[in-house]
């Protein structure tokens, strides 16, 4: 479970996230959703620690994230998979490397084992015959798809996602918010999700937050959306 | 400015604290040092080799025309090639050549890396990416680039000797005789300590600005720019200490 308590974030002057305080449990899909430019990134990065909050504090179980040290953080980060929304693939390894990267580091697997797994979460994904390819090689997006692959490598217990399923067609969109959705369930994550892609929002959000110019204004289920009497959020969704 | 400079000078310090973290995998570590050895020394072999040669057959000329007094030795020439090749050229001069080629190679390699978030992304899976990215490359750039120190000197010498057999603007023997002429070890020893130096700041200079790089693909370059001119300040700098120690 993540718990987040009245966040506060600027850089150079400019407030981006105001007072957000939010919680996502585990073995669900919990969405933020906002339009460009709303501060969905910056929430997810500072939510990992990659950005220094201003003020607020971010608790992983009953952990908080602020007092954390290195080594401590180091450890938290093995428990979290991350997708980038440019999807930040290695450009010095192939695929596979760059999915067997996070094992390296983090496991005493032998070669044999790693390519199996790595095998296997490219499989989950729906990549074939890219083992060898340099990201470079790839289309966008199958360099996202890749990027869930190495995401998912270490079977994290959090999954973080900024825009899965920007840059892909409406089919492997659907396949990818379905094993989202699925090892979630499946492994119990946390997961979190950033996009502004409707069809998602309504096949996959079980808890879904509305972010809008760095407020959060609405939380609730995929369900309780079309009933919603936040104007702004009603806009977003263009119900009228 | 000052304020800048003081700022760039504790993050640096921070980020050498990062850099010089034990690593998670010795395996790994060694296997991303041979990676960078290739990268950093063994190509640029070639480039320093040539430069040798043609500086060491240009300076002997200019010696040998500037010393027409009879009374002195013809065989100074070698011996002041000698002098000026381990003094100066082999470390100092072939260093700033290196510092253009290995600095911009090392920081828009890491900048861009920064820029696409691939340095967050190793972050996030619990890596130290400041000591994976730079620490290979820091180490093998200051233990192995005293070699490329011995090469250049090798190639200065023979660029004299093929000079001096071609034109006979001396004998073959009096230049000989000249490199072999009061021969101290202590010099290369000094030479290949500064170009290690040097080596160590080219390194880690580029790898810091590179790690810090904002701002698109013009940040990047923006970055290997800074670290550029910053390094090749720092190389004179540290050569005028370095000698004023070493050598008085
Ligand atoms: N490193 C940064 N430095 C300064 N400003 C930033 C930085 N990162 C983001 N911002 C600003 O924060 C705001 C929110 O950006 P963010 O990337 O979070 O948007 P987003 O909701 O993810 O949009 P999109 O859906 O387009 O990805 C933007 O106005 C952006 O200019
Ligand atoms: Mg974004």
């Amino acid at each position: 479970m993540i718990r987040i308590e009245h966040l506060y974030k600027s850089f150079a002057g400019a407030q981006i996230l105001k007072d957000i305080t939010i919680e996502y449990s585990p073995g669900k899909c919990n969405m933020v959703i906002g339009a460009s430019g709303s501060g969905k990134t910056v929430l997810l990065k500072t939510l990992i620690g990659l950005y220094e909050p201003d003020s607020g504090s971010i608790w992983y179980g009953d952990e908080d994230l602020a007092a954390m040290t290195y080594d401590q953080k180091k450890k938290l980060r093995q428990r979290i998979g991350m997708l980038f929304q440019a999807s930040a693939l290695f450009d010095f390894a192939t695929v596979l490397e760059n999915i067997m990267f996070p094992m390296d580091f983090c496991t005493d697997w032998s070669k044999a084992q790693k390519i199996e797994r790595a095998r296997f979460c490219l499989d989950r994904v729906n990549v074939k015959g890219a083992d060898g390819k340099y990201p470079s090689e790839l289309s966008g997006g199958m360099q996202k798809r890749v990027g869930i692959a190495r995401a998912i490598a270490l079977n994290p217990e959090f999954l973080f996602c900024d825009e899965p399923n920007s840059g892909l067609d409406p089919y492997t969109s659907s396949l990818i918010d379905e094993l989202i959705s699925e090892i979630t369930k499946e492994y119990n994550m946390t997961t979190v999700i950033n996009t502004h892609d409707m069809n998602s929002i309504r096949s996959i959000g079980d808890n879904i937050g509305f972010i809008c110019d760095g407020m959060l204004l609405w939380q609730g289920s995929r369900d309780s959306l079309d009933s919603t009497s936040c104007p702004q959020l009603r806009k977003f969704l263009r119900i009228r | 400015m000052i304020k800048e400079f003081i700022e760039s000078v504790g993050q640096y310090c921070l980020f050498l604290k990062m850099v010089f973290r034990k690593p998670e995998k010795w395996k790994i570590f060694w296997r991303q040092f041979l990676a960078e050895s290739e990268k950093l020394i063994l190509s640029s072999v070639l480039l320093v080799c040539v430069i040798s040669l043609f500086i060491g057959g240009v300076l002997v000329i200019q010696i040998a025309s500037n010393i027409e007094n009879p009374f002195i030795d013809r065989m100074n020439v070698g011996y002041m090639l000698r002098e000026i090749l381990i003094l100066e050229f082999c470390s100092t001069i072939v260093a700033l050549i290196l510092a253009g080629k290995m600095g911009s190679n090392i920081s828009s390699e890491i900048g861009s890396m920064r820029i696409t978030d691939q340095i967050d992304a190793m972050d996030m899976m619990g890596v130290n990416s400041a000591g994976f990215l730079a620490l290979p490359k820091i180490v093998s750039a200051t233990l192995l680039s005293p070699l490329l120190m011995l090469l250049s000197l090798a190639f200065g010498l023979l660029g004299g000797w093929v000079v001096v057999s071609l034109t006979g603007i001396i004998g073959t023997n009096q230049y000989i005789e000249g490199i072999k002429y009061c021969y101290t070890g202590f010099y290369v020893f000094y030479s290949g300590f500064k170009m290690s130096l040097f080596c160590f700041l080219i390194s880690s200079i580029a790898s810091f600005r590179g790690y810090y790089a904002s701002g698109g693909s013009l940040g990047v370059g923006t970055a290997s720019t800074k670290a550029i001119v910053t390094i090749s300040i720092l190389i004179l700098l540290f050569d005028l200490v370095v000698t004023q120690l070493m050598l008085y």
